[in-house]
């Protein structure tokens, strides 16, 4: 008992020894089914623009399949493949139904930006949010290239990885229906506990202060909730001949939010056909698709849900029937009746279409010519509107952002077998133009809130600075060459060139070069192996390479430019002038970063125990950031420029487990453990013949709400010589009694001269915001025609500052401000910020468990119905965590403001109960 | 075909396809445009390179501007004296120690709010730096008139910030080229800086227009003759104090044997301040008959503003956030703006207004709101609990949490008239910012005379007679609380504190700290930021 006690407190070390007691097992179940398990490892596998198997590729490429992929809740394609591959890291989805976060491979390896893989759908180039135009059941399978061996393919593009999506066509001489259904509901499990209205009364009273007391016990945050709504639709056929095939597909998702007003709904279609000629020497492609996505946000989440937990919850839930408005507590400034927040309207409408085609010709048997054209129009549109009760005089905002990406490339491959020599090599040409322009205008002074944003003439002030309109066409122009050689199915070497050139690159650096070499040893299919029958294969890996990013740069960066700065009165009237805007930067270049990656791949007893592991360091040099400089000579502190270094190292381990495997039963278990471990080498540098240097701390993430604004309240910093993100915190050394009777935080005096809370002083490196260890984990199990499928993630290493509670538990911000349920024994006076609030991250989350059932068909159906099956999910079971704030699954990945601190945006835990209907005809 | 003929072929193909390649990833911007497309005529040049630089004298975000925004030069001038505070109210106000850093003089050396500042000014001065250059590189389009009086405005212009930095960090760079290397950035003597600035008034004030400012019109807004008076009136005022290179060691020069040159005649300080005091009188600037007209809603027409920042809701983009942090929120909502109940008057101003005795001022209840308020009816203010709201000037206090007064200690900023159709919660309304005015100049007028043994009585007591308080005899001290009373809140109290020597002392609430009786927080430091991405600079002495 003592031991379990042990291991719920310590999660990673309860998995690893539930992992150690599943493979024990294995040793148990003797009864080997030597079925050759080839196939898998027979894959084709589009690799960039090649395509090989897992026999002659040489890099570190994962492939997951459709039966590999998440079940239960899927509401975008990436919620499919979360946790399921090392070194892949895609944000839990409990930041309500809408929000597609950013996603990292192998973390992050830039300061400023292009920190999110390439997105490629069937050879179409595009972001995450390309992503959501796909339903999740048209995907046949993803393909994520991590390693630069493999992304210098995509040389400017790929530097954070590249997550290829292959989608399904129609197959040749078969005809098939599929519909796909899901129903839901979600509800919250956890919500902050605040002081309800009785306690806050009896508090009030204790403390002999004056509150405002509307005599109601309203728990706003659970106000805010409702019952969340699931539900989606998706229908696709396709079929084929010997000469042609198609497949269309159409698909509704649509969610409800646990919060109110926050819902998001996507339609989309997708259509693909292929028509072959002349003996098959002439394939030609056309696919299809478009979405139209249609979100309800919550305009701005610390400020709905800080007022949500703060707010006086002697305040009713509805509003003033004298006055018709909601009541305002006017003393809590930072803050807005969390009721009126729920009317704020941020809408968004994001339609996405994408045309393209492909054409290949077999000139010979061993040549190929291919050409590929793309063209996707993306349209999304803004609409807000904040109504008087939260906006003085209310405020509209409509914007709409078009983008045209337009891509063609041509390419020759040849293909030739002599002996055991096999090669395969391409030459491509490839251009790109994106088009991006848009426009805004943000209107204010609203007498009546009834038009909301649908005629903005109902206000009478437009802003100078809130209408604008903007244009631009960043172009590249890319050639690619690559070798690949296998000798005797056993040695493989692949060689890529790729050499970019961008319109947003200085003139002098317009071209960056990026090439890459690796080598792979299948020792498995040598000779003397042979004695070792168990081991089915083994093979091993080496890749070095380069690939470059040039995401940071927006256009036109490296000239300079005028623009309208503002109105001024020039002979009496207001007049625009121009001027600068930011210092330009002529010598841009492209940032380049050089990966080195090794690795094995280990299957014993006929794929039975499957191990994979790949190491890898990577450098970052030329490094774009947006550097201090000093003020004068420069007109403005920042310039973006190429300097600095930083180093990621990582290792990832895939380990797939079938201890049982018979006609009756299955059971899979996989696990992926990521290691990895980032470093700021340097941010300093030469430019113009001067040394510049970034501070020694820069700020990334500091607390925000009533008393917060400016002063010492930084929290998460970048520094030289750590990790991007640590907690550099004055160090507390306990809670001080002061002359109230209640408590401050004591602060030790880390650099001698007496307390400073000052930037920088007595401060101290107090851990990592990033995790140093994620784990990602499956258990499938299958019993006849019902399977179980647990998916477990986890993430280790690193810490939170809970800025929520140094907050709700200060009580000097009641009766302003509500306080948590401890804060009244606990008399804590103080919000000053220091490690006192660091709490470690350390987390597993059972994200889903889902069962499903093939029901058996009788023969009169199985003439009309391939298969039917029913699903039961339950998702996001529950977390263990140390962390004693709300949920540890805050943003613990991206570098932006809101980095490894937990301040107030909770949004409420909730778990959700799904069930589906697949019926295949 | 043979073999050549198909090498020469490829090799016109791919240069083609090479040249196409070069024009293909050419950019075309079409949203900003450069320069040459800007600086096509006068009219354009004069928008573009003069003009432009007025988008910076007022703002809306943080330390942008002179006046109007927070934490910037404004709260520099004011908040560390004892003319204002900014007190923590429980949850409000605390912002990481930053006002009652402020208060206490206690801002270190890496705040990022003076960098801020230090950063716009000299944002200012090198656009400006750059303009003169423009105007010199495109002079074929300009008339010989046009350049020099273009070339006057922003030397002049670039001067008042120079001023304005000077005063607030002694030791600066003089920067003269938007092009001048980093190497190349180094420091001067204040006293050095100091003269650098009046020469370069001097030499602009005949080519700018003999116009007021302060009128709507051609001019409006614009730096004209009288406010380079002013501000070299100014200067000469202060002249000891920047003149002064080693301020924490040696003593203070006396203004009597600062010489400057007008016309060819030596002046020393004092005369000097007397001399473009006159000029300005001269051209006819005078006082307000009615002391509240200055700040009213409409004030272009203000006989006795000299320089402002224009405002107006429609048109520009300067905020006055001042009013907007100081009342209360009720107060504020009930003029129907918004308000953030923040700044406070000190005791030291309570006692100089005689606030509380029989004889306040009359100046006290223009410029502060104390005691109950009303809105524009007349009617009491009610606080959510139906309490009729009421100041407590007496309780204010640098962290007045858990006091019963949390909420209402402090007489608030009044001042400027209201403006109920102000929008952005009050930021934008349409009074403009007084920067410069004509009272101030009868003081510094009053002052000068009794620092170079004259009598000041007359102008002193102009000032006090148009608010229809009875004549005193001008004596330093005694115009050191005029000043106080007349120019409260017009950010020139820690120029006067400084200048008389009184900043650094102890007052209520506020401690004076080990070694600042040396002075060395009459300047703030060079922000250490700045210092370490430029390591020429050297830091102001005490810090």
């Amino acid at each position: 008992m003592i031991f379990i006690a042990y291991l719920t407190k310590r999660p990673f070390i309860a998995l690893l020894v539930f992992v150690l007691l599943m493979s024990l097992t294995n040793v148990f179940a003797q009864e080997y089914t030597l079925l050759p398990d080839t196939v898998r490892l027979e894959d084709v596998i589009v690799v960039g623009y090649a395509t090989g198997s897992d026999r002659t590729i040489s890099g570190a490429v994962d492939k997951v399949d459709e039966e590999d992929m998440n079940r239960g809740k899927i509401s975008n394609p990436l919620d499919a493949l979360r946790g399921k591959v090392p070194g892949v890291h895609i944000p839990p989805p409990t930041n309500g139904p809408a929000v597609l976060d950013a996603v990292r491979i192998r973390g992050t390896t830039s300061l400023t930006g292009g920190n999110d893989p390439l997105v490629i759908i069937d050879g179409v180039f595009g972001d995450l949010n390309m992503l959501r135009a796909v339903y999740p059941a048209d995907i046949e399978s993803f393909t994520v290239l991590k390693d630069a061996s493999e992304t210098a393919q995509y040389g400017s593009r790929g530097a954070s990885g590249v997550i290829e999506v292959t989608t399904k066509k129609g197959k040749m001489g078969v005809f098939s229906i599929t519909y796909n259904g899901r129903y839901g509901l979600e509800s919250v499990y956890r919500n902050l506990d605040m002081l309800s209205g009785n306690a806050y009364r009896r508090l009030a009273v204790e403390q002999q202060v004056g509150i405002v007391d509307l005599g109601n016990d309203t728990n706003f945050p659970d106000e805010m909730v409702q019952m969340g709504h699931i539900q989606d639709h998706y229908i696709a056929f396709g079929g084929g001949s010997e000469s042609s095939n198609y497949r269309a597909s159409v698909g509704f998702i649509d969610r409800q939010g646990v919060i109110r007003n926050n819902a998001m709904r996507n339609f989309t279609t997708k259509v693909d056909i292929t028509q072959r000629a002349f003996q098959n020497r002439l394939v030609l492609d056309i696919g299809v698709f478009g979405s139209l996505l249609k979100n309800k946000y919550l305009n701005d989440y610390q400020k709905t849900f800080y007022s949500a937990a703060t707010f006086n919850p002697t305040y009713p839930n509805h509003k003033n029937p004298v006055t018709g408005a909601w009541d305002q507590v006017t003393n809590a400034s930072q803050i807005t009746n969390p009721l009126a927040w729920l009317e704020v309207k941020d809408d968004e409408s994001n339609a996405h279409i994408n045309t393209h085609m492909k054409l290949v010709v077999h000139l010979t048997e061993q040549l190929k010519l291919t050409a590929f054209g793309s063209y996707t129009y993306n349209v999304v549109e803004n609409s807000q509107y904040l109504p008087t009760s939260v906006w003085g005089g209310g405020q509209a905002y409509k914007g709409t952002k078009k983008t045209e990406y337009l891509l063609g490339n041509l390419m020759l491959s040849f293909r030739k077998d002599v002996g055991n020599h096999h090669i395969d090599a391409l030459g491509l040409a490839e251009a790109q133009k994106n088009t991006l322009s848009g426009f805004y205008t943000t209107v204010t002074n609203f007498t009546t809130d009834g038009y909301g944003y649908d005629n903005l003439q109902a206000g009478a002030v437009r802003l100078w600075e809130g209408t604008a309109s903007y244009y631009e066409d960043p172009r590249l122009v890319s050639f690619l060459g690559r070798v690949n050689y296998v000798y005797g199915g056993r040695y493989i070497a692949t060689v890529n060139a790729r050499t970019d050139a961008s319109s947003k690159i200085g003139a002098n650096n317009k071209w960056g070069f990026f090439p890459s070499a690796s080598l792979a040893w299948t020792i498995s299919e040598e000779g003397f192996m042979k004695k070792y029958p168990v081991i089915h294969n083994l093979k091993l890996r080496v890749g070095y390479g380069l690939s470059g990013n040039q995401d940071a740069i927006d256009s036109y960066t490296s000239m300079q430019l005028m623009k309208p700065n503002g109105v001024v009165s020039v002979g009496g009237s207001p007049t625009v002038t121009m001027g600068t805007i930011r210092n330009a930067n002529p010598d841009l270049r492209w940032e380049v970063k050089q990966t080195f990656n090794t690795g094995f791949d280990l299957a014993l007893w006929t794929n039975r125990l499957m191990f994979k592991v790949d190491y890898y360091i990577s450098k970052t040099r030329d490094m774009l950031y947006l550097y201090d400089v000093s003020v004068p000579p420069f007109a403005y502190n920042k310039l973006l420029a190429n300097l600095g270094s930083m180093q990621n190292k990582g290792l990832e381990i895939a380990l797939g487990l079938t201890p049982l495997e018979t006609k009756e039963m299955d059971l899979n278990i996989n696990v992926n453990l990521t290691f990895q471990k980032n470093k700021i080498l340097s941010l300093s540098g030469m430019y113009n013949g001067e040394v510049m240097s970034a501070p020694n701390y820069i700020s990334l993430a500091e607390l925000n709400g009533a008393g917060f604004h400016g002063g010492y309240n930084q929290i998460v910093y970048q520094m030289v010589g750590q990790p991007v993100g640590v907690f550099y915190l004055p160090k507390c050394t306990g809670l001080v009694p002061n002359a109230t009777g209640g408590y401050t935080y004591g602060i030790a005096d880390l650099n001698g001269g007496g307390v400073s809370l000052e930037n920088g002083e007595d401060r101290y490196v107090a851990g990592q915001a990033m995790p140093k260890v994620m784990l990602g984990s499956n258990i499938a199990f299958r019993y006849k025609r019902l399977d179980l499928a647990l998916q477990i993630n986890g993430a280790f290493g690193h810490k939170i500052y809970n800025g929520t509670a140094l907050t709700y538990m200060n009580m000097n911000i009641f009766p302003d401000y509500n306080v948590m349920q401890e804060a009244p024994e606990r008399r804590i006076q103080d919000q000053t910020a220091t490690d006192y609030w660091l709490e470690s991250g350390n987390y597993v989350n059972f994200d889903y468990l889902a069962v499903g059932w093939n029901i058996p068909l009788s023969e009169g159906w199985k003439k009309m119905v391939q298969a039917v099956r029913l699903s039961f999910s339950v998702n996001n079971l529950g977390t263990i965590t140390g962390y004693s704030g709300f949920s540890p699954m805050i943003n613990s990945y991206v570098v932006n403001g809101t980095l490894g601190t937990d301040d107030k945006r909770n949004y409420p835990v909730s778990r959700s109960y799904v069930v589906g209907l697949n019926v295949q005809f | 075909m043979n073999a050549t003929k198909t090498n020469r072929m490829i090799l016109i193909l791919s240069s083609l396809f090479l040249f196409s390649c070069n024009s293909f990833l050419e950019e075309n911007p079409r949203d900003q445009l450069p320069e040459k497309e800007i600086y096509t005529n006068a009219n354009a040049m004069y928008l573009n390179t003069v003009a432009t630089l007025y988008n910076y004298i007022g703002g809306y975000e943080n330390s942008q501007g002179l006046q109007g925004t927070n934490r910037g030069v404004y709260d520099l001038n004011t908040f560390t004296t004892d003319e204002a505070i900014l007190p923590t109210r429980g949850g409000d106000w605390y912002d990481g120690g930053f006002w009652q850093g402020l208060f206490l003089h206690q801002w270190g050396t890496k705040s990022s709010e003076i960098r801020a500042t230090w950063e716009y000014i000299y944002k200012v001065i090198v656009l400006s730096n750059k303009s003169l250059e423009t105007l010199d590189e495109y002079k074929d389009k300009l008339t010989a008139i046009q350049l020099s009086a273009w070339q006057a405005e922003v030397r002049a212009f670039r001067a008042m910030y120079y001023f304005y930095l000077m005063d607030l960090f002694g030791r600066v760079p003089l920067v003269l080229s938007s092009s001048t290397p980093m190497s190349e950035v180094r420091q001067s003597d204040r006293g050095e800086v100091f003269r650098f600035i009046v020469d370069e008034l001097m030499a602009a004030a005949p080519h700018l227009p003999l116009e007021r400012s302060n009128h709507q019109g051609e001019y409006y807004g614009r730096v004209t003759r009288p406010v380079a008076w002013f501000l070299l009136a100014k200067l000469a005022l202060n002249a000891e104090v920047y003149t002064h290179d080693q301020w924490t060691t040696t003593s203070r020069p006396d203004g009597k044997t600062i010489y400057f040159r007008i016309d060819g005649e030596q002046y020393n300080a004092w005369e000097t301040t007397i001399a473009y005091c006159d000029s300005l009188a001269a051209m006819g600037y005078r006082l307000s008959d009615n002391y509240i007209s200055n700040f009213a809603v409409f004030n272009e027409f203000s006989v006795e503003n000299i320089f402002t920042i224009p405002m107006d809701k429609h048109f520009y983009r300067h905020q006055m956030q001042n009013l907007f942090r100081s009342r209360h929120y009720n107060h504020a909502k009930a003029y129907g703006l918004g308000g953030e109940n923040g700044s406070s008057a000190t005791i030291e101003v309570l006692d100089t207004y005689g606030y509380g005795t029989d004889s306040v001022d009359t100046r006290f209840t223009i410029c502060y709101f104390a005691d109950e308020v009303h809105d524009l009816k007349g009617n009491k203010i009610l606080l959510d609990n139906g309490e009729v709201l009421v100041y407590h000037p007496r309780e204010v206090k640098l962290d007045l949490s858990g006091s019963p007064f949390e909420k209402t200690a402090g007489a608030r900023m009044k001042k400027y008239e209201i403006d109920p159709k102000a929008t952005k919660d009050g930021k934008l309304s349409d009074n403009d910012i007084v920067l410069f005015r004509y009272a101030d100049v009868l003081l510094m007028k009053s002052e000068a005379k009794v620092r170079n043994g004259m009598n000041g009585d007359a102008e002193l007591n102009a000032v006090r007679e148009r608010v229809g308080e009875p004549w005193r005899e001008a004596t330093l001290p005694r115009i050191l609380d005029e000043r106080q009373m007349e120019l409260a809140w017009e950010g020139w109290r820690r120029n006067d504190l400084v200048r008389f020597g009184l900043y650094t002392r102890a007052y209520h609430s506020r401690p004076q700290l080990p070694d600042e009786a040396n002075g060395y927080t009459t300047v703030f430091p060079i922000p250490e930021d700045i210092i370490r991405l430029n390591t020429n600079l050297k830091q102001n002495p005490g810090y």
